[in-house]
C-alpha cells in the first residue's frame, strides 16, 4: 500500500493538538487552548494563524467582560483535511 | 525542521486531546441543586396546606416553575456568555431537559385541565429519564443512580396513597437531584475552581 504524504499544516504537534482539541468541541477560546496544549501564548497565537491561513480553522474575535477573547472553531475544511490526515497517518501505523 | 512527529506520536496527541475535550463543561450542577429545592418546597408547601385543608397549595407549582425558569435563564445566560468552550455533549443535555420540560408541562397542564389528578406517579418516572441519560451522557455515576431510584419510587408510587407517594416524590428528588447535585458540584469545583 503507498504512503500517502501528510498534510504538513497538520503534521505539527501543536497545530495537531488545537485541531484534535476543536474537532471534538464546537468551538473554544484562546485560554482554552492555551490550558489544554501547555503551549505559551506566543507560540499558540502562530500556530493559529497559520491554521487560520490554511483555511482549516476560523477565528473570531469579541469581548467578554471588557476584556478581548478569541473564539477558533475548526471550519468544514479543517475537518475534511483532519480526517485525511487520520486517513494517512493508518498505513503507517498498520505496518 | 518542526515536523519531526512520527505517526504513532500524531495518533497519541489526537487521543490525548480528544480525551480531554470530550466532556461537558458547564456547570450542570447549579440546575439540579435549584430545581431539587424549589420542588421539595413547593411539594412541602402543597402537601401542608392540603392538610390544613386550603386549596391555596397549588400556587407552589405556578410560582415555582417561573422562580425556577428564570434563575435557570438567567444562569444559562451568564455562563453562555462567559463559557470558555461548548461541546455538543452541552447541546445534547440542553435539549434533552428542554424536551423535558415541555414533555412534562404537556402532562400536568393536559391533566389538570381534563379534571385529573395530579399524575404525581408518572411525573416520577418520566423525570428518571433525563436524569439517567445526563448522568450517563456525562459518566457521573451518582446522576445515573439518581435516575434508576427515579424510576423504582415512580413505580412504587402507583400502588400507594398519595400521602405515601408525596414523601416518596420528595424522597426522589433529595436523592435523585440534590445529592448528586451537591456531588456534581464539588466536582466541578475540583475540575475548575469557581
Amino acid at each position: 500500500m503507498a504512503f500517502a504524504p501528510l498534510d504538513p499544516v497538520l503534521h505539527n504537534q501543536l497545530r495537531l493538538a488545537v485541531v484534535s482539541v476543536l474537532v471534538s468541541v464546537e468551538e473554544a477560546d484562546f485560554t482554552f487552548l492555551l490550558e489544554r496544549t501547555g503551549a505559551t501564548r506566543g507560540n499558540l497565537s502562530v500556530q493559529i494563524t497559520k491554521l487560520k491561513e490554511a483555511g482549516y480553522v476560523q477565528v473570531k474575535k469579541r469581548f467578554k467582560d471588557n476584556y478581548p477573547n478569541t473564539m477558533c472553531a475548526l471550519t468544514p475544511k479543517g475537518v475534511q483535511a483532519f480526517e485525511a490526515y487520520v486517513r494517512s497517518i493508518k498505513p503507517y501505523l498498520e505496518r | 525542521m518542526e515536523n519531526d512527529m512520527t505517526p504513532t506520536q500524531s495518533l497519541k496527541v489526537i487521543e490525548e486531546m480528544i480525551a480531554q475535550a470530550k466532556r461537558s463543561f458547564h456547570r450542570q450542577s447549579y440546575y439540579f441543586m435549584l430545581w431539587g429545592v424549589l420542588l421539595i418546597a413547593a411539594m412541602l408547601f402543597n402537601y401542608v396546606m392540603a392538610l390544613r385543608g386550603s386549596t391555596i397549595g397549588g400556587y407552589a407549582w405556578p410560582v415555582m416553575g417561573v422562580v425556577g425558569g428564570v434563575l435557570s435563564f438567567l444562569h444559562g445566560a451568564r455562563e453562555g456568555r462567559s463559557k470558555p468552550v461548548t461541546t455538543p455533549m452541552d447541546r445534547v443535555i440542553m435539549w434533552l431537559w428542554m424536551a423535558f420540560v415541555v414533555t412534562l408541562l404537556l402532562t400536568i397542564l393536559s391533566s389538570a385541565s381534563s379534571g385529573q389528578a395530579m399524575p404525581l406517579a408518572s411525573i416520577i418516572v418520566l423525570t428518571g429519564l433525563p436524569t439517567f441519560v445526563t448522568g450517563q451522557l456525562m459518566r457521573f455515576r451518582p446522576l445515573v443512580f439518581g435516575g434508576i431510584l427515579f424510576w423504582v419510587l415512580g413505580a412504587v408510587a402507583y400502588f400507594v396513597p398519595i400521602s405515601v407517594t408525596v414523601w416518596l416524590f420528595i424522597a426522589a428528588i433529595f436523592f435523585g437531584y440534590l445529592v448528586p447535585g451537591y456531588l456534581l458540584k464539588r466536582q466541578e469545583d475540583g475540575v475548575r475552581p469557581a
